[in-house]
């Protein structure tokens, strides 16, 4: 793989950046760190998007969370949403790109959802080589995040934290680490979040997201639509401490509230990662 | 076949078409699967009908919650994504709703909605310079052709549904009611983008076929010779200043002489 590597975030607190918080944020620059959104927002010619994002990009640090690359598809990769990919990251720079450990088409047909691969080792080759061919057609590192997942496959015989190691060591990719992923998997399949979090070795976990969830019935649902809960709190003082500090993101994508509240949850996200800094000082 | 690639067809069926046996016997025996694939279900049904309120939200707001993800539903088992760029999905849905025989006016309104969806992000571009302006005015006529921005869509409609997308725009005021029926009245609009926001003029008939027309690429003489012809009084350079007025003239071509 011949990829450069990305100019850094700084292992601060970020928001997700979403066209409901435009106006409030040209109109007074928050004091966050940096800001993550979906590339796939942008990929239009022109217009209101492109201008608003280059304004914020003159001022924050940038990295794109992509949600429709289908890495773990059986299709072919989609070169056409590559290309539109590169074009964007040649002009905005951002400074991380990240995917997900998921697929969402087979057959051509999209569901444009974040669908769960089984943990075989199968699965593995299958993704460590399209995370190779992204990385070498981006050329650039990916980070890839951990999902959600609302079933288990019955031939499954890897553990989530093993199959995310060996994918990074084998591609040289980055591990997106969502801790409020790895809390609703825990609680929706009765497992213990930190046999998750230790097998995967720390200089692997390149950024951290933190979001809310909501219940349905007895399971919970990955809805990015309520502020960090107290537990997911637990898990990332945890992970800080554990890991190291990195780059956080507040992920807020429905039931967006006023962009203050963001503001105070990446906040308290700055205060962990610098309770930590000061511990390993 | 691989292995990984049945599985994901089979997910994949259980979505769609609820044939669930394939799926559900590769997945975990611990009961969940079945309710699994019904909240995926669920999950990516509201992720399609949210992605066409936000393309279309108008007509979202004029037929609610109920009417809208009935034809959104719909609409995902007709026209099934086909990109990880969920910008065109809501594409097609002018012709679903002509298939399921839907109020004139809904048909129209989409037809509207999606015009206005594909300006907000086409392409940027810059409007005539005075230079090209000076051209145009001073050359020969029959050898001037006019190009529109791209941001620039000509829509023609049989009722004029664009009085029900302006009542509907969040701050409308209340002279904004419309009375529906609407009449049967042949109307032409110009969609536009200025400053980032997408507007929706109406022109008078004839104004609107001398802007569509010049649109498709015909000499300015042959179209102005085409609208004298419908109406002796027409006034050519008044639809001229309009146009110019809405920023929606790209550039001009003179044809050079041979």
């Amino acid at each position: 793989m011949s990829v450069q590597h990305p100019a850094p975030i700084p292992a601060q607190a970020g928001i997700g950046l979403r066209a409901h918080h435009f106006r409030e944020i040209l109109d007074a620059p928050p004091p966050v760190a940096w800001m993550e959104t979906h590339p796939e927002n942008y990929f239009g010619d022109g217009g209101a998007p492109l201008r608003i994002l280059e304004r914020i990009r003159a001022r924050y640090p940038l990295s794109f969370h992509g949600v429709g690359l289908s890495l773990g598809s059986t299709d072919p990769m989609d070169h056409a949403h590559i290309g539109k990919l590169n074009a964007l990251i040649d002009r905005f720079e951002p400074a991380f790109v990240s995917e997900h450990l998921s697929w969402s088409s087979v057959g051509g047909r999209f569901f444009n959802d974040l669908l769960p691969l089984p943990y075989t080792a199968e699965s593995l080759d299958h993704i460590c080589a399209r995370i190779d061919e992204a990385q070498n057609l981006l050329k650039r590192p990916l980070l890839i995040e951990n999902i959600t997942r609302y079933l288990t496959w019955q031939d499954s015989p890897i553990s989530e934290g093993a199959f995310l190691s060996e994918m990074a060591g084998r591609t040289g990719c980055g591990i997106l680490l969502d801790l409020n992923n790895v809390y609703v998997n825990a609680v929706n399949f009765h497992t213990d979040p930190l046999d998750m979090l230790m097998a995967i070795p720390a200089e692997a976990v390149w950024e951290i997201h933190l979001a809310g969830f909501d219940r349905f019935g007895r399971m919970l649902i990955d809805t990015h639509g309520q502020p960090v809960y107290p537990e997911v709190w637990g898990l990332y003082r945890w992970a800080v401490h554990h890991f190291g500090p990195r780059p956080t993101l507040i992920e807020w994508d429905t039931n967006l509230p006023p962009l203050s509240v963001l503001v105070e949850q990446a906040t308290q996200a700055d205060a962990i990662l610098g309770a930590c800094h000061v511990t390993t000082a | 076949m691989s292995r990984l690639r049945e599985q994901q067809q089979a997910f994949a069926e259980a979505i769609v078409e609820g044939k669930s046996h394939a799926a559900t016997a590769a997945m975990a025996a611990d009961g969940l699967a079945l309710r699994s694939v019904a909240l995926y279900r669920r999950l990516i049904r509201n992720n399609y009908t949210q992605v066409l309120k936000i393309t279309y939200p108008v007509l979202h707001r004029f037929t609610g919650d109920g009417y809208f993800g009935v034809l959104a539903r719909g609409y995902l088992k007709r026209y099934p994504s086909t990109s990880g760029d969920l910008f065109f999905y809501g594409r097609h849905l002018p012709a679903w709703l002509q298939q399921l025989d839907a109020p004139l006016l809904l048909i129209e309104l989409a037809r509207l909605e999606w015009a206005c969806h594909e300006v907000y992000q086409a392409a940027d571009s810059s409007s005539l310079s005075p230079d090209q302006l000076q051209a145009m005015v001073s050359a020969d006529p029959s050898r001037v052709r006019v190009q529109f921005h791209q941001t620039a869509r000509f829509q023609s409609f049989p009722v004029p549904v664009h009085r029900v997308w302006l009542a509907l725009q969040p701050g409308a005021s209340s002279d904004d009611v419309v009375d529906l029926p609407l009449p049967e009245e042949e109307t032409g609009v110009i969609v536009t983008r200025s400053d980032g926001k997408v507007q929706v003029t109406p022109l008078a008939w004839l104004d609107y076929r001398v802007a569509e027309v010049l649109s498709q690429g015909a000499d300015v003489a042959s179209v102005e010779r085409m609208a004298v012809e419908s109406d002796p009084a027409f006034d050519f350079t008044r639809v001229m200043t309009t146009l110019l007025s809405l920023h929606v003239i790209a550039g001009c071509s003179v044809e050079e002489d041979l």
